[in-house]
C-alpha cells in the first residue's frame, strides 16, 4: 500500500470529496449556515443586479423610480456600442490583456521555477528585491513611469503599456508560482537531470505540464486585473483610438452629470468577457483527476 | 490554495531506484558546483529582472530621489535634503493620515482575515462543498472595478435617499440613520464594510480550500481518540491553516498600507481628512483638484517612501511567521 | 478591484483549482501572440504635438463632457478651412481622471497644445507651462470676454487662460412648494430668506438644498459672502494670493463666517449638508424634498437629463440674496472652465488659430446654446436661447470670485465644513483656515 496519497485522494476544495471521517449531522446548523451563505450571496450579487437594471431603464427614473423599472428598454446597449466606439476599444482591451497575460505567464513560470528548484548565488537577495514591486503605491509611480517610458520612446504605445503591466504584475505571479512549484517533489527534477536533460528541457517537459492549476490561476486574475485597469492606461496612452475599454467607459462619468443607462450598459457589456474567461477556466476542471501523473 | 500533489511513479521498484540515486547524488553534490544550474537560474530570471530594473526598480529609485526635492512638476527640481520628511512631522494632515493609515490597515486585515475564516469554517463543517454557482457568485465583487463599487456604495450610503438609511427607517431604527460617509466617526467603518464586501467571497474561498486541504486522516485519528468537533477545530484545522493565514495577513496588511482607490472614490479623503490615508494624501498633493493648487511631487514622494517602509515591515513579518511555521 | 487586491484574488482562484489542458495552453499562446502583434500597431496619425504625415496636430484636452456633441462639429468646420491642421480632441470624464494624465504630460515636457488648466491655471502660468494670452491673442480679442473671467486667470499682468463656460450661481426654486408654504415673491436679503425658511420648514420640506461635500465646494456659497461683506470683488482675489495685509483670520472673513453661521443656524439648508454630494442635492430638489437648490448655471443641463420633464418646465431661478436691502446681489461668477495654450509647443500658432475660430460667434454661440451652457463672451451672451441661462447671465455685472486659485487656498476651505456641521465657532474656524492655508503652502 503506497504511503503517499495519489492525487485522486487529495483534491482541493472544489471537488467536494467524500470525507468519511467527518460526517456531521447538524440540521439546525446547516440551515443557519445556509442562511448566512444566502445573505452573503445576495449581497455580492446585488451590484450586478443593480448594474443590469439601471442599464434597462430611462435616465430620469433611476433615482426616483421603483427598484424594478416599469418600462424596460434595451436601447442603451446599441447606443453605448456606437457612442463610445465600443467595438474598437474592446478590441484594444482584448489585445492588450492577452499580451499581458501571456507575458506574465512566461515570466512568472520561469522565474517561479528558478526560485523554487534551482540553486544559485544571491537567490534570496534577488527574490526580496523583486518583491519590492509590491510595496510602492501605484499612484506614486505614475510620473516616474511616465518619464521612464518617455526616455525609452515607448510613450503613447500599447507595447509600452503592456511592458508596464507585465513588469508590475510578474513578481506577484512569480511569488505564487514559486509556492506552487515548491510543492512538486525535488525527485522529479533530479531524476530528469540524471537522465541527462538540460535545465530548460526539464522545465518545459517535466515541470510545466504539472503547473496547469497555477497557470490557470495566473490567467484568470491577470486577465481580470488588466481588463479593469484604468490609471496607467489613461495616462500613458494619449491617442484616444488606442485606449482600452475601461478608461473610455469612465469618460461617461462626468463631473456634474453621468449618463447612467449608457454607462451601466457599457459596464455590463465589458464584464461579459471576464465572466466568460472565468467560466471557461472552471470548465477545464475535471473532478478526481490524476494530474498528468508522471508516465515513466 | 495550491493543491497538494504527491505523484507516484506507480511502482515500488522505481521508488527504490530513485532513493538510491538520491543518496548517491547527495554524497557527490558537495564536491561539484552546478554551474549549469547557475546559468539556468540566471537565464530564467533574466527577463523578469530586466523588466523590473527598467520599469519598477528605476522608477522606485526615482521616486525615492524625488522625495529629497521640492519638485513642482515642471522644469528643474531643487534638492532640499530631508526637508520633506521634517515637514511630515509637523504637518497635522500628515500626522492624521498616518494614524488613519495604520488604523485602516490593521482593521482591514483583521476583518478580512477573521470573518472569511469563520464563514469558511462554518461552511465546511456543515456542508461538504460549494457548488459552482455559489463560487461564481462569490467571485463577482472581484470583477466589478473599484469605481463602480464606490459609486454603488455611495448610493447605498446616501443620507437622504440611500438604501441603508431607508431600510433602517423601515425597520424602526430610524434614529441610527446618519450621513455615514460624512460623519468622521462612521466614515472609516463604512469604508471598511465596502472593502470587506469586496474581499469576503475571495478570502473565504482561500480559507475554504485550505481547510479542505488539511489531511483528513488527522481528523479520523482525533475522532478515534474521542476529540469533540470543537477540539478538532482548534487543534487540527487552525494549525493547518497557519501558513495560508500568514500569507493572507501579510497581503492584507500591505494592501491596507497602500490603499487609495476605494477611499478616494468614496470620500476623497474627507470629511476634513477624517478618512485621508497616505495613499489619498499623496495623490491630492501630486494631482489634487481639491487641495492646494501647486503640484507638490517631492513631498508626495516622501509619503510613498514611508508606505514602502511600512510594507517592508509587513513582508518581514510574514517571512518571520513562515520561518516559524516551518520549524 | 484595483491591482492591489490581486494577491487575494489569485489565491482564491488557485483555491478553485482550475485546470488547463495543454492544447488550451497552446491555443492561448497562439491567440496571445496574434493579439500582441495586433496590439503593437499604433494607429496612424500619432498625437504627439507637432506634425504627423504633413499635418500639424493640435491636441486639445479637457473634461468638458457637456460639449462632446458640439466639439466634432466645430472641429470639422475648422479642418475644412485649414486642411493642414488636425485637431485631436480628448475629453476625459472627471477632473480626477484628467489631472494625472495632464500632470504627467507636463512633467514629461510634452504639454498638450490646448488644455483645461483647472485650478492650476496660475501655477502653470508662473512655471512657464502656459502662454501669456494677452500677448498671443491680443487685448482686442480678450475684450469681448466678461471681466471676471479674464481677471481670474490673470497674474502679474499676464493672462494664462481664457474662460470657456462661465458660471453664475443662483437659487433654483420650485414655485409650487414656495406657494404652498405661503412665501410670496423672491427673498431679497438673507434675512428674508431666513424668514421664508421658517415657513417652508414648517411644511415638512427642506428650504435650500446644498452640497458641502467635498467641503471645498462649499466655497461656492461662502466666498461670495466675503465679497458681500467687503463690497469689493477684488478682496478675495488678493486674499487668494495671500497678499500682504490679507489673511484668512481677518475681520472681513470672520464677519462672512458669522453670516454663514447665522444662515446655517436658521436651518435654511437641509440637514447634513456635508454629507450630501452635488448629485444628491440636485435629486433632493427635483424629487420635491427641498423647495430650493443653491447651484450654478450648469444645472439646467443636468436637470434636462435627470429630472422628470414636468419638473423641467416648472422650476425657476432667483438671484443670490444680498446682505441688506438695496445692497448688490454679489453672485459667484467665475468661469470654472477655461483653456490654456502650451507655451513651448511647436504647434502653438495652429492652436491659437483654432481658439480664435472656436470663439467666433458662429461657432461659440451654437456650442454654448446646444449644451445649455453660459458663454464667457458678451457677443455670445447676446445670442443665448435658454431663458434661464439668459437670466443668470444677466447677473454677471454683480459677479464675484468663488474659486480658490492661490497656493493652499483650497486647503483653507476645509475647516468651512465645521460651520455647516455647527461644530465650531466662526472665530476659531477663521484661525484654522489661516493655519490650513499656511500648512498647505509648505
Amino acid at each position: 500500500m503506497s504511503a503517499a496519497l495519489t492525487t485522486s485522494e487529495r483534491m482541493p476544495a472544489t471537488t467536494a470529496p467524500l470525507k468519511s471521517g467527518r460526517k456531521r449531522r447538524f440540521p439546525l446548523g446547516k440551515s443557519l449556515v445556509s442562511l448566512i451563505l444566502i445573505a452573503i450571496c445576495a449581497l455580492t450579487i446585488f451590484p450586478l443586479v443593480w448594474l443590469i437594471l439601471t442599464s434597462l431603464r430611462k435616465q430620469n427614473t433611476i433615482f426616483n423610480g421603483p427598484f424594478i423599472p416599469k418600462h424596460i428598454s434595451f436601447q442603451a446597449y446599441p447606443e453605448a456600442w456606437s457612442a463610445i466606439n465600443f467595438g474598437r476599444h474592446f478590441a484594444n482591451s482584448a489585445g492588450i490583456t492577452s499580451a499581458t497575460v501571456l507575458g506574465v505567464l512566461v515570466l512568472s513560470t520561469l522565474a517561479g521555477y528558478a526560485f523554487a528548484k534551482l540553486h544559485f548565488p544571491f537567490k534570496n537577495l534577488i527574490y526580496v528585491m523583486l518583491l519590492a514591486t509590491l510595496m510602492m503605491p501605484a499612484t506614486a509611480l505614475i510620473i516616474p513611469l511616465y518619464l521612464e517610458l518617455k526616455k525609452l520612446g515607448l510613450l503613447n504605445s500599447q507595447i509600452g503599456l503592456v511592458l508596464l503591466y507585465v513588469s508590475g504584475s510578474a513578481p506577484f505571479s512569480m511569488f505564487l508560482m514559486r509556492a506552487f512549484f515548491e510543492t512538486l517533489p525535488d525527485e522529479l527534477v533530479q531524476a530528469a537531470r540524471l537522465d541527462g536533460a538540460g535545465e530548460f528541457t526539464i522545465f518545459r517537459r517535466v515541470i510545466l505540464p504539472l503547473a496547469r492549476p497555477g497557470i490557470a490561476v495566473v490567467v484568470i486574475f491577470q486577465f481580470l486585473s488588466t481588463w479593469n485597469e484604468f490609471l496607467y492606461a489613461n495616462t500613458v496612452l494619449q491617442n484616444t483610438g488606442s485606449l482600452p475599454l475601461q478608461p473610455v467607459l469612465f469618460t461617461l462619468i462626468g463631473q456634474y452629470q453621468t449618463n447612467w443607462p449608457l454607462l451601466t450598459a457599457g459596464l455590463t457589456m465589458s464584464i461579459v468577457p471576464v465572466i466568460l474567461v472565468y467560466v471557461w477556466m472552471q470548465r477545464q476542471f475535471v473532478a478526481g483527476l490524476t494530474l498528468g501523473a508522471v508516465k515513466n | 490554495m495550491v493543491p497538494n500533489i504527491t505523484l507516484t511513479t506507480g511502482s515500488r521498484v522505481d521508488r527504490v531506484r530513485l532513493a538510491r540515486q538520491e543518496r548517491r547524488r547527495a554524497r557527490s553534490s558537495h564536491r561539484r558546483l552546478h554551474y549549469s544550474e547557475w546559468v539556468a537560474g540566471y537565464t530564467f530570471l533574466l527577463p523578469t529582472v530586466v523588466l523590473f530594473a527598467l520599469f519598477v526598480g528605476g522608477p522606485i529609485l526615482f521616486a525615492i530621489g524625488l522625495s529629497f526635492t521640492n519638485w513642482g512638476g515642471f522644469g528643474a527640481a531643487t534638492f532640499t535634503g530631508s526637508a520633506n520628511y521634517a515637514r511630515m512631522l509637523h504637518d497635522p494632515v500628515a500626522q492624521r493620515a498616518f494614524v488613519v493609515t495604520i488604523l485602516y490597515a490593521v482593521a482591514m486585515t483583521v476583518l478580512q482575515t477573521v470573518i472569511p475564516l469563520v464563514v469558511a469554517v462554518l461552511v465546511d463543517f456543515v456542508w461538504n462543498g460549494l457548488s459552482v454557482v455559489v463560487r461564481t457568485i462569490l467571485f463577482i465583487p472581484a470583477i466589478v472595478s473599484f469605481v463602480v463599487s464606490g459609486v454603488l456604495w455611495n448610493l447605498i450610503y446616501d443620507p437622504n435617499m440611500g438604501t441603508l438609511n431607508q431600510m433602517l427607517k423601515a425597520i424602526g431604527l430610524g434614529q441610527l440613520a446618519q450621513p455615514w460617509l460624512s460623519n468622521p466617526a462612521t466614515v472609516l467603518p463604512s469604508i471598511l464594510v465596502v472593502s470587506l464586501w469586496g474581499a469576503l467571497g475571495l478570502n473565504m474561498l482561500i480559507f475554504f480550500a485550505g481547510i479542505q486541504g488539511v489531511d483528513p486522516t488527522l481528523y479520523e485519528a482525533a475522532q478515534v481518540d474521542g476529540a469533540s468537533r470543537v477540539q478538532q477545530f482548534f487543534y487540527i484545522t487552525i494549525p493547518g491553516l497557519r501558513v495560508i493565514t500568514a500569507i493572507v495577513v501579510a497581503l492584507n496588511l500591505m494592501n491596507g498600507f497602500k490603499v487609495f482607490d476605494i477611499i478616494y472614490v468614496m470620500t476623497g479623503g474627507g470629511p476634513s481628512h477624517a478618512s485621508d490615508v497616505f495613499g489619498t494624501y499623496l495623490y491630492t498633493l501630486a494631482f489634487g483638484s481639491t487641495s492646494g493648487s501647486i503640484p507638490q511631487l517631492g513631498y508626495a514622494s516622501a509619503f510613498s517612501v514611508v508606505v514602502m517602509v511600512l510594507c517592508g515591515f509587513a513582508v518581514l513579518f510574514q517571512v518571520g511567521l513562515a520561518r516559524r511555521a516551518n520549524r | 478591484m484595483s491591482s492591489s487586491d490581486k494577491p487575494q484574488r489569485m489565491l482564491a482562484a488557485s483555491a478553485l483549482g482550475a485546470e488547463l489542458s495543454r492544447r488550451t495552453v497552446f491555443k492561448l499562446v497562439g491567440a496571445g501572440a496574434a493579439a500582441a502583434a495586433l496590439a503593437s500597431c499604433t494607429p496612424a496619425g500619432t498625437s504627439t504635438g507637432g506634425s504627423s504625415g504633413g499635418k500639424t496636430v493640435v491636441r486639445m484636452w479637457s473634461w468638458y463632457v457637456g460639449q462632446k456633441d458640439e466639439f466634432p462639429k466645430v472641429i470639422k468646420a475648422f479642418e475644412a478651412k485649414h486642411p493642414s491642421i488636425k485637431i485631436d480632441n480628448r475629453i476625459f470624464g472627471t477632473p480626477d481622471q484628467y489631472l494625472p494624465a495632464l500632470q504627467a504630460a507636463i512633467s514629461g515636457g510634452d504639454v498638450p497644445e490646448i488644455f483645461a488648466p483647472h485650478t492650476r491655471a496660475l501655477t502653470y502660468g508662473k512655471q512657464g507651462v502656459s502662454a501669456d494670452l494677452i500677448k498671443e491673442l491680443g487685448s482686442s480679442f480678450l475684450k469681448d470676454f466678461f471681466p471676471a473671467t479674464n481677471q481670474e486667470y490673470t497674474l502679474g499682468g499676464k493672462q494664462y487662460a481664457v474662460g470657456y463656460m462661465a458660471q453664475t450661481f443662483g437659487l433654483f426654486y420650485n414655485p409650487d412648494l414656495l406657494a404652498a408654504a405661503g412665501v410670496n415673491g423672491e427673498p431679497e436679503t438673507w434675512d428674508d430668506l431666513i424668514a421664508a425658511a421658517a415657513k417652508i420648514n414648517a411644511t415638512g420640506k427642506a428650504t435650500l438644498a446644498f452640497s458641502a461635500n467635498p467641503t471645498v465646494s462649499a466655497g461656492d456659497f461662502f466666498l461670495p459672502l466675503i465679497t458681500q461683506v467687503s463690497d469689493d470683488p477684488t478682496y478675495f482675489l488678493k486674499l487668494d494670493q495671500l497678499e500682504s495685509g490679507f489673511s484668512w483670520d481677518s475681520d472681513v472673513v470672520v464677519k462672512a463666517l458669522q453670516l454663514n453661521d447665522k444662515i446655517v443656524k436658521a436651518k435654511v439648508f437641509q440637514p447634513r449638508t456635508t454629507g450630501t454630494s452635488g448629485v444628491q442635492a440636485e435629486q433632493l430638489f427635483y424629487t420635491g424634498g427641498a423647495a430650493m437648490f443653491f447651484s450654478g448655471s450648469w444645472t439646467p443641463q443636468s436637470l434636462v437629463q435627470d429630472a422628470p420633464p414636468e419638473f423641467g418646465k416648472k422650476y425657476k431661478v432667483m438671484k443670490t440674496p444680498a446682505i441688506s436691502s438695496g445692497a448688490r446681489h454679489w453672485t459667484a461668477d467665475q468661469a470654472g472652465a477655461g483653456w490654456s495654450v502650451a507655451a513651448g509647443s511647436k504647434a502653438k500658432d495652429a492652436a491659437l488659430e483654432f481658439l480664435k475660430f472656436m470663439y467666433s460667434a458662429e461657432q461659440y454661440s451654437p456650442m454654448m446654446n446646444g449644451s445649455n451652457s453660459m458663454p464667457s463672451t458678451a457677443s455670445a451672451a447676446a445670442m443665448i436661447e435658454s431663458p434661464i441661462i439668459k437670466l443668470m447671465t444677466s447677473w454677471l455685472p454683480d459677479g464675484c470670485p468663488h474659486i480658490p486659485f492661490g497656493a493652499g487656498s483650497a486647503a483653507g476651505l476645509e475647516p468651512l465644513g465645521k460651520i455647516f456641521d455647527q461644530t465650531e465657532s466662526p472665530e476659531k474656524v477663521a484661525k484654522e483656515m489661516q493655519a490650513a492655508v499656511l500648512n498647505a503652502r509648505g
